[in-house]
């Protein structure tokens, strides 16, 4: 039984360690500090893998582990695992990189504690069958991105911080105002329990409204996705790559834990809603995106939009409805960290974040150009790539449910967003280089970062076995929460 | 693998063997690129052989068939539990339009024998979008299908964009995202028919034995056919077709015009009407109207070019109009002259676009008041231009009159669910267009090359090149051939149309 809660025994255990080791080791031996996180998540892996066939619940049922929470923990891990990858260049300054343009971040130790401390989080999270629980672990994967989203200490990042800091407060406030008329209504506060306790109130109208608007911000739904681009902008990139993946991972975890769990018998009233929700967010996320100038602005709204597919597959009780959203995440976390990579190879080496500023990539360095092509088609959803499968099995699920409306919408949104993503392949490949440009050179960790993310994310889309594997472990489990 | 995985397969590995080609040996690309395609050229050759062997005993049985027979079938689960499946195999219509692309495509890479800017990645691209038409004619799984397709469409993007001239980048970005947003319609279609289909499949001949009432056959039709049709220029949605013929490098709009224009006819012929009958009739003749003002649009936009590309992708949108009159006229005799079209307009529009780069190449100017007498420099060029332009008017003994003259046949028969009148109005305005074409054909070609020279600078152009006259020589060899035989591709495609106009009839009826 307690290996069941063995993978955050070791994050959290491994975030002290770095903690602890810090203090005792000069500047110049903290290189060690990220090989041993690395290290730790990957034991947390392996633990998973250990337990995997096994589920079950710890502390009276308010931590229970099954087939859902393996696959988002290990996206989890996985995000934070890439996301170290990517941070390295910048935490540990390389020799090669000794004219890089961008100052380094400080603090080694507290960075990847804070990190697997949000990490810790958001396993919780998944794994919460209470609402206490689940707030709780909800907060620690949410403060401390707070503090990483202003690390950078400079204006920008000011401004992230604390805008981040009030519109998360106060989204964990909508939140816990939704959670305690949920508690209020029913009593309870396993959500089992209350799922079973709900019936048709407009309290409990107010209570999803609430809560919607707190899961809304986590995945940046519009309207509650005022935060995203002034955080994604002033972040270290980094960070701004872990929002938007891992962050939105949480988000989509929290809904598949109430939505699914506790207002899985509501299915047909809130469908609708998500349907509204999904055709704005994914329309005003592109049309957001089609008039930036700054890459991570433009990053920001491109993850806002993608949003929007993502929640799709809460449209119905489709047998493949989870499958599919797990297999997006996936899909999405590891082409969007390919893209990061690339931007983060850049702006590295340029210190320069306009997309203007990527002209002339493709014959400067064409294997990153390649990279980010790969990448941004992805997350365009171009077959053969992954992030086509991904989309065409959530539009499945739509169209299954009967919002034909909808695939239209979400499709001719694929155009749309196809038309920013070709903006940038126009500079780096149509564009001719700067005079006098050279070629950047690529650190051995981004140019494995890429090539790997890059690599997986067209092999997700070409070979069936991860999507198999999922949907074989994951198909029985809406049945329990959905008639 | 089987030999259709092949004709894809052959395609991909040239790609990868260009990659793989150091850059700097532009030279050893271009041997690369021509070697595969030629390659594939004797494959499909194979291919076709094969499979003449495999279908022509079944042709007299498929007279009655309901549901189109399959040659050289290869089957692969691929994401099992959502029914998809790597579905592949030919069928007639498949077979005549894999022989027009191998035949491009090579004819494609002499025509860009000049290509000294980014070659490497100029023939990758060429290759990776040959690839996607190859798979789109090969698959009938409804999901590879639609990969294949939007793989064919994408690369575009790029070849026109860098390699392109004038306003590159705008025609680039309006041409491909105005067929992404059919590809999207198509998604719509697709989804739609898999699920209310309840087969749990997505390979055609399946979801052709399920039934589907008849309104929802009304609203998935048209945004199929629609979306079809963005590619297959269908008005008023062919308006990237001229800025994106005029801007893209030669090879690419002989590819685009000759090839990826007829997916649009194809997937409208193969997935719309085969599956939606009724759809298809209670569309037909509004369609049927639709394309004639294409046809007539095309041909009048045709007259007023000054640029012999506008001018070209003007006729195009006229002869792809034919392609979609076809279809929508839903009988056999029209079905039959529509995919002959689209072989016929393949050619002779590749071999136009071809010709037109090779004189650009020389004059650099495309300006028809601009030139003249150009006959007395490059004799072979204009002889081909001739014959590429009695071509297209429809002259009898080259494939073109084939084609035409069996698609206004067939409008004018009628089918038993329109009004024939109307049908026939329709089909006398489209002949119209007959006329119009040779306007603007004989009075164009005589000022380009007839007459004296009219620049000095003209003086001195030689005349086409070696692969020049590789290139040139097939197409118009090919378009003299079924011009002459028509006979043989007719067989090719017919026993695979008579399951489309059986459909028609049996589960149509009226609705």
């Amino acid at each position: 039984m307690f290996t069941l809660i063995l993978p955050e025994l070791i994050v959290i255990l491994t975030a002290f360690l770095i903690l602890g080791v810090d203090l005792f080791v000069s500047e110049k031996n903290r290189v060690v500090l990220a090989p041993l996180t690395l290290v730790g998540l990957g034991a947390a892996t392996a633990a998973i893998f250990f337990q995997m066939p096994e589920a079950g619940a710890l502390f009276g049922g308010r931590f229970a582990v099954d087939s859902v929470t393996w696959w988002f923990k290990f996206l989890f891990i996985l995000s934070t695992g890439i996301t170290i990858a990517l941070s390295l260049d910048m935490l540990d300054g390389r020799k090669v990189l000794e004219n890089a343009q961008t100052p380094r971040l400080r603090f080694r130790g507290e960075y990847y504690t804070i990190l697997l401390f949000t990490l810790s989080g958001m396993m919780f999270l998944v794994s919460a069958r209470d609402l206490i629980t689940l707030y709780v672990s909800l907060e620690l994967a949410t403060i401390p991105l707070f503090v990483l989203a202003s690390w950078k200490r400079d204006g920008n990042a000011g401004e992230a911080g604390l805008k981040y800091v009030i519109m998360g407060a106060l989204a964990s406030a909508l939140l816990l105002y939704g959670f305690s008329l949920l508690y209020g209504l029913t009593g309870q506060t396993d959500l089992h329990a209350i799922s079973q306790g709900l019936t048709p109130s407009p309290l409990l109208w107010l209570a999803v409204a609430l809560i919607v608007s707190g899961i809304g911000f986590k995945m940046t739904i519009v309207p509650f996705h005022f935060w995203a681009a002034e955080v994604y902008q002033g972040a270290p990139t980094p960070i701004t790559a872990y929002l938007s993946v891992a962050s939105k991972g949480a988000g989509l975890a929290l809904m598949f834990q109430l939505f699914f769990r506790v207002f899985g018998g509501f299915f047909k009233d809130w469908q609708i809603a998500i349907a509204v929700f999904a055709a704005l967010t994914m329309t005003l996320g592109n049309l957001g995106a089609i008039v930036q100038n700054n890459i991570k602005r433009f990053m920001a709204f491109s993850a806002i939009s993608q949003a929007g597919y993502m929640i799709m597959g809460f449209l119905g009780p489709q047998k493949e409805s989870i499958a599919s959203m797990i297999f997006y995440m996936w899909v999405y976390v590891i082409t969007n960290l390919a893209v990061f990579g690339v931007i983060i190879f850049h702006s590295n080496q340029t210190g320069k974040e306009e997309i203007t500023d990527y002209r002339g990539l493709a014959q400067t360095n064409p294997l990153m150009a390649l990279g980010m092509m790969l990448g941004l088609f992805g997350l365009a959803g171009i077959p053969p790539l992954s992030g086509f499968v991904g989309k065409f099995f959530l539009f499945s699920i739509a169209s299954a449910t009967g919002f034909h409306w909808l695939v239209a919408v979400a499709a001719v949104n694929s155009t749309i967003s196809l038309y920013y993503y070709l903006r940038i392949v126009r500079q780096m490949y149509i564009e001719p280089p700067a005079a006098g440009a050279k070629a950047l050179e690529v650190s051995p960790v981004l140019g494995f970062t890429v090539t790997t993310t890059v690599l997986a994310s067209v092999a997700l889309g070409v070979f069936p076995f991860f999507y198999n594997i999922v949907n074989a472990q994951t198909s029985g489990w809406m049945s329990l929460f959905v008639k | 693998m089987g030999l259709v995985s092949w004709l894809v397969l052959l395609p991909f590995l040239t790609t990868v063997a260009v990659v793989l080609t150091p850059a700097s040996k532009s030279r050893n690309i271009r041997w690369v690129a021509a070697l595969g395609t030629g390659a594939h050229l004797l494959l499909t050759a194979f291919v076709t052989w094969k499979y003449w062997q495999a279908a022509s005993p079944d042709f007299p049985s498929m007279k009655t068939a309901l549901a189109t027979k399959l040659y050289l079938v290869e089957r692969m689960p691929w994401f099992e539990s959502m029914g998809i499946q790597y579905f592949v195999g030919l069928d007639g219509i498949s077979m005549a339009m894999i022989i027009l692309t191998s035949i491009i495509i090579f004819t494609g890479v002499m025509a860009s024998w000049n290509v000294e800017v980014r070659t490497k990645e100029f023939f990758a691209l060429l290759l990776t979008l040959v690839t996607g038409v190859f798979g789109v004619f090969v698959s009938f799984d409804l999901f590879l299908f639609f990969v294949f397709y939007e793989l064919a469409v994408l690369p575009m993007y790029l070849l026109i964009g860098v390699w392109g001239t004038g306003p590159k980048e705008y025609s680039a970005m309006k041409l491909t995202l105005m067929l992404m947003v059919g590809s999207a319609f198509i998604l719509v279609g697709i989804l739609a028919l898999y699920h209310v289909s309840g087969t749990h499949s997505f390979d055609l001949i399946t979801l052709g034995q399920a039934t589907y009432d008849s309104d929802f056959q009304r609203w998935v039709f048209p945004m199929l056919f629609v979306g079809f049709g963005v590619l297959g220029a269908l008005y008023p949605f062919h308006t990237w077709s001229p800025d994106g013929h005029a801007s893209a490098p030669t090879a690419v709009s002989m590819l685009h015009a000759g090839v990826l224009m007829k997916l649009g006819g194809y997937g409208a012929l193969r997935i719309a009407v085969y599956l939606l009958p009724q759809g298809a009739q209670y569309w037909g003749l509004f369609f049927m109207a639709v394309t004639t003002i294409n046809i007539l649009y095309g041909s009048f936009g045709a007259i007023t070019q000054k640029d012999l590309k506008y001018f070209t992708a003007y006729s195009s949108v006229s002869h792809c109009g034919f392609v979609l009159f076809g279809v929508a006229a839903l009988n056999m005799m029209s079905f039959k002259g529509a995919i002959i079209q689209m072989f016929s307009h393949g050619i002779m529009t590749g071999l136009f676009f071809g010709l037109i780069g090779m004189v650009y190449g020389r004059t650099h100017t495309r300006i028809i008041p601009e030139m003249g007498g150009l006959a007395k420099v490059m004799p072979w060029l204009a002889t081909c231009f001739y014959i590429a332009g009695l071509a297209s008017l429809g002259l009898p003994g080259f494939s073109g009159f084939v084609a035409e003259s069996s698609v206004f046949l067939g409008g004018f028969f009628g089918n038993p669910w329109h009004d024939i009148t109307a049908m026939r109005i329709l089909t006398l305005l489209a002949t119209c267009s007959v006329v119009v074409t040779a306007v603007y054909v004989l009075r164009g070609l005589a000022k380009v090359f007839a007459g004296p020279i009219t620049d000095a600078h003209f003086e001195h152009l030689t005349d086409a090149t070696l692969t020049e006259r590789i290139s040139t020589g097939m197409l118009v060899a090919t378009l003299a051939v079924v011009g002459l035989m028509p006979g043989t591709l007719i067989n090719l495609i017919e026993s695979s149309v008579y399951p489309l106009v059986n459909r028609l009839h049996a589960i149509g009826g009226k609705f």
